[in-house]
């Protein structure tokens, strides 16, 4: 190794930090936004006396618990990767979109509206998100290896994304095609079961990276997957019945967003340092605001069950 | 009190911390945990002097079997939560620094690549590298023509290799390039950091496999342990619990099985009855000597203080030493070739993040028939990430660097990567450990090592820096520096098929007094090509077994 001058010295490496004040900034603006949209929610009349409207609604709901899981985490995993891409603030900010146009009432007749662009535009940053996540996975050496799935960009995250965005963009055709409810009934019940799968594949993805080391991580690749069966399989034959089976899986889905949030918690305390540590095992530990989907899927779900068994009782 | 995590605690090297029925708990800044004790007139089943690799496993294996078991260590029980600092100079208080008469062509260095002093072992401070070592090499001289056969089969070793991952709970790639198909590793592979990556490239270029090292640090939580946090400070401790070092997955399963402990004592002599056969050990703890009876007496101090024991423990009818009647004792002592290429990179790696060796190459381990291999035996490579005083020295070492000059090499310490070798070296029989005139400070004699490379071990480490000079420039590095060191010890008192050439017979029972066995890394017959610690956790798990086996049949 020959000595070098001073002069010939390369100069340092531009240290990469996080652009983490316009981080925080596109989170806090998106919970704003979120927040406004639910308290507009809250302060609209509850009542749904029409089944389709109800139904609707949940599902709107469901979609926007999807699309603030999606905001809460890209927000805090893009935080984790310093926003080093500033294609990385699309994430959150749309996903910030999709709670707010989910929160909104659907217009009844065909045309543009904000919420329908939205809708529209989250599916595109979905498969957009998926195509980057793909690159980040692929350009690592090993490529499409089980170490660069684990660790590089999660590639099923910002198909979430894409759900919120499709879960939307369905409730603003049911809005106008009032009458064909076993049809949108049966489109609903495709998606909301397809997008249980994806879900669950993620989930196996990453629980199998955690070595299922908590027997309870198995709950989220086996119910969900069954619900999400049982759903595809109503959509392909509506009058096959097990209405009442589905119905009760979907709740235990909903039900099971809740708990794994809980298990999540749970899981960043078992870092070093526990939730004394947030700053470092909120984005070390397990997800916590990505469990909370299955909760909205199962809503979604429930609603195109709802359909279902309405269309049935006009037929 | 509490002491705040990371500040030096020395209470653990003043007085003993094992007594009064309890034992620290090592998952605790201050607790304790129960600890069975027993009475130094009354014969205990098996007393074990050093609880390391071996010493830990073994003591486990016999105590959850029921046997009465009392286990020594020299150095103190640690409580990593508080005991241990981030400094590389506070943590030097986990290497056997006691010193020893170094000589031979090429003297070893003593001290943090090849010792442990201190409950746990050496695993308080390895760098956690586990992996297998390939089936052939069991059988070195009938399949690979060099060394000496071991008297084991290598499909035993395999269940005892799948064992020790359990216990240890390794976190390791979901498919491994090289040898047999394994089981899944109980944890997946960590992520790789940066300096694997620079190997992962270079290896790519070159057209050769890697893989994520398989190591004894979790990957998610496990019992009492947090996930890796990717500290970097591994190889002085980890003060986290996640490295899985025996002092937090088989000590906490001894003492839990009625195994008692005593740290700070240190073994001086195994007494022999008029029979020949093995009473008991004298040993310097509190202040004082003291003699615990035995039934059986277990070495396992590693390659330097197993054989010095049984030297130091000459007698009349055993002149020259125990076990020792065909001079075998501290014999055929070998080392890994430990060399190294260190290159510069233009963008920043910041090699210290994470465990030091992510990723590794077991190419040469395998490849028999590339026209490069002069060599016998084997050589897998890692990447590095030595703490700054650590590669300081080395710069020091390899190319005497000092002042600006030193401070200009170290400031480009964030852009740069290594690859290091596990070199096997040869068995020699004049690669030994004997004693000195010299006595340490309780009155014993000291070690006298002898060691010196022979051509074949000098052609292979030649040979693995030629590669990895290749590999590093295919990575993009340059400003090559090369570097030579020796790591691990194995072998000084070998097990083998007869009496004559060996130490101890396979199941660790000395050939010569049938109640004196030995279980560590000094029984290895041959070195292989990767770090040693799991085929002396899997070796001490098989010998365990094995004495159960022959205790129920009255054999023991």
């Amino acid at each position: 190794m020959t000595r070098r001058g001073r002069e010939d010295r390369p100069a340092p490496a531009a240290t990469r930090r996080g652009r983490t004040g316009l981080g925080m900034l596109v989170l806090g603006l998106g919970l704003g936004l979120a927040g406004a949209a639910a308290a507009g929610r809250l302060a609209r009349s509850r009542k749904h006396a029409d089944i389709h409207d109800a139904s609707l609604r949940r599902t709107r709901d469901g979609a926007a618990i999807l699309g603030a899981s999606v905001l809460m985490d890209s927000a805090m995993e893009h935080f984790r990767g310093g926003y080093e891409n500033r294609v990385m603030y699309l994430g959150p900010t749309m996903a910030a979109a999709s709670v707010a146009a989910s929160l909104s009432e659907p217009r009844l007749h065909p045309g543009g509206s904000a919420a329908r662009v939205a809708h529209g535009a989250c599916l595109v940053t979905g498969i957009v998100g998926t195509g980057f996540h793909l690159w980040n996975i692929t350009r690592r050496p090993g490529g499409l290896s089980w170490n660069n799935l684990f660790y590089a960009a999660p590639i099923g995250a910002p198909g979430a994304l894409s759900i919120a965005g499709l879960l939307g963009l369905a409730t603003e055709a049911m809005a106008v095609r009032q009458e064909d409810r076993r049809t949108t009934g049966r489109a609903l019940a495709a998606l909301s079961g397809l997008s249980l799968l994806g879900e669950s594949a993620e989930v196996a993805l990453l629980h199998f990276r955690g070595a299922f080391h908590n027997p309870a991580m198995y709950l989220p690749i086996t119910v969900p997957p069954l619900a999400g069966i049982v759903l595809v399989a109503l959509a392909v034959r509506p009058h096959a019945g097990g209405q009442r089976v589905t119905r009760l899986l979907l709740r235990i889905v909903g039900g099971l967003g809740v708990l794994g949030t809980a298990f999540h918690v749970y899981g960043v305390s078992r870092n070093m340092g526990g939730w004394s540590n947030w700053r470092q095992n909120a984005l070390a530990g397990p997800p916590t605001p990505a469990p909370i989907s299955f909760t909205g899927l199962g809503l979604a779900g429930l609603a195109a069950l709802d359909l279902l068994d309405n269309a049935r009782d006009r037929a | 009190m509490t002491p705040d995590v990371g500040l030096a605690s020395h209470g653990a090297e003043e007085a003993p911390r094992a007594t009064a029925g309890r034992a620290p708990d090592v998952f605790s800044r201050e607790g304790w945990v129960p600890m069975r004790e027993h009475c130094r007139d009354e014969a205990v089943d098996f007393v074990i002097v050093g609880a390391g690799c071996g010493g830990s496993v073994l003591a486990t294996k016999l105590a959850e079997a029921g046997h009465s078991v009392v286990l020594f260590d020299a150095g103190p029980f640690w409580r990593p939560l508080s005991d241990f600092a981030s400094d590389e100079r506070e943590q030097e208080k986990l290497y056997w620094l006691d010193e020893r008469i170094s000589g031979g062509d090429d003297p070893i260095e003593f001290g943090a690549n090849n010792s442990g002093r201190g409950v746990g072992g050496s695993t308080t401070h390895f760098q956690m590298v586990s992996l297998r070592f390939r089936p052939e090499w069991f059988k070195s001289r009938s399949a690979l023509g060099y060394a000496v056969d071991w008297p084991v089969d290598w499909k035993e070793m395999w269940h005892y290799y799948a064992e020790a991952e359990r216990a240890m709970s390794i976190s390791g790639p979901i498919s491994y390039p090289w040898g047999p198909k394994r089981g899944r590793y109980p944890y997946r592979a960590h992520e790789v950091n940066e300096a694997g990556l620079v190997l992962a490239r270079g290896a790519e270029a070159l057209g050769v496999d890697w893989a994520p090292t398989p190591l004894a640090t979790v990957s998610a939580p496990h019992g009492k342990s947090p996930p890796c946090v990717y500290r970097g400070m591994c190889k002085i401790g980890c003060s986290t619990n996640a490295k899985q070092s025996m002092l937090v997955t088989y000590i906490p399963r001894a003492l839990a099985a009625g195994a008692e402990i005593r740290d700070l004592a240190m073994v001086g002599h195994i007494e022999t009855g008029p029979d020949g056969r093995a009473t008991g050990v004298e040993y310097h703890r509190d202040g004082g000597w003291h003699f615990q009876k035995a039934r059986n007496v277990v070495v396992s101090a590693y390659s330097i203080e197993t054989p010095r024991l049984l030297l130091n423990s000459a007698c009349g009818r055993y002149p020259h030493g125990l076990a020792n009647g065909n001079g075998q004792v501290g014999r055929h002592l070998m080392v890994h070739a430990n060399h190294a290429v260190w290159a510069e990179f233009d963008r920043e790696i910041r090699w210290y993040k994470g465990p030091p060796s992510m990723a590794c190459c077991e190419h040469w381990n395998y490849d028999d028939d590339d026209p490069s291999r002069d060599f016998h035996g084997g050589y897998s490579f890692m990447s590095q990430g030595p703490l700054p005083s650590d590669f300081a020295g080395t710069l020091v070492g390899s190319t005497g660097a000092f002042g600006m000059d030193l401070r200009e090499r170290m400031a480009r310490y964030n852009r740069m990567a290594g690859l290091k070798i596990v070199g096997e070296t040869m068995p020699q029989a004049e690669n030994r450990v004997t004693l000195s005139d010299e006595t340490d400070a309780f009155g014993l004699p000291r070690a006298s090592v002898s060691f010196s490379y022979c051509d074949n071990d000098r052609r292979l480490y030649e040979h693995s820096q030629r590669f990895m000079t290749r590999m590093l420039e295919a990575a993009g590095g340059g400003n090559f520096l090369e570097s030579a060191s020796t790591a691990h010890l194995m072998g000084g008192c070998r097990m083998g098929h007869s009496p004559e050439d060996s130490v101890t017979d396979a199941d660790g029972r000395s050939w010569e007094i049938s109640n004196l066995w030995i279980c560590d890394g000094s029984l290895m017959p041959t070195a292989g090509g990767v770090n040693p610690a799991l085929t002396i956790v899997a070796n001490a798990a098989r010998i365990g077994d094995r004495m159960v086996r022959l205790a129920k049949r009255g054999e023991v």
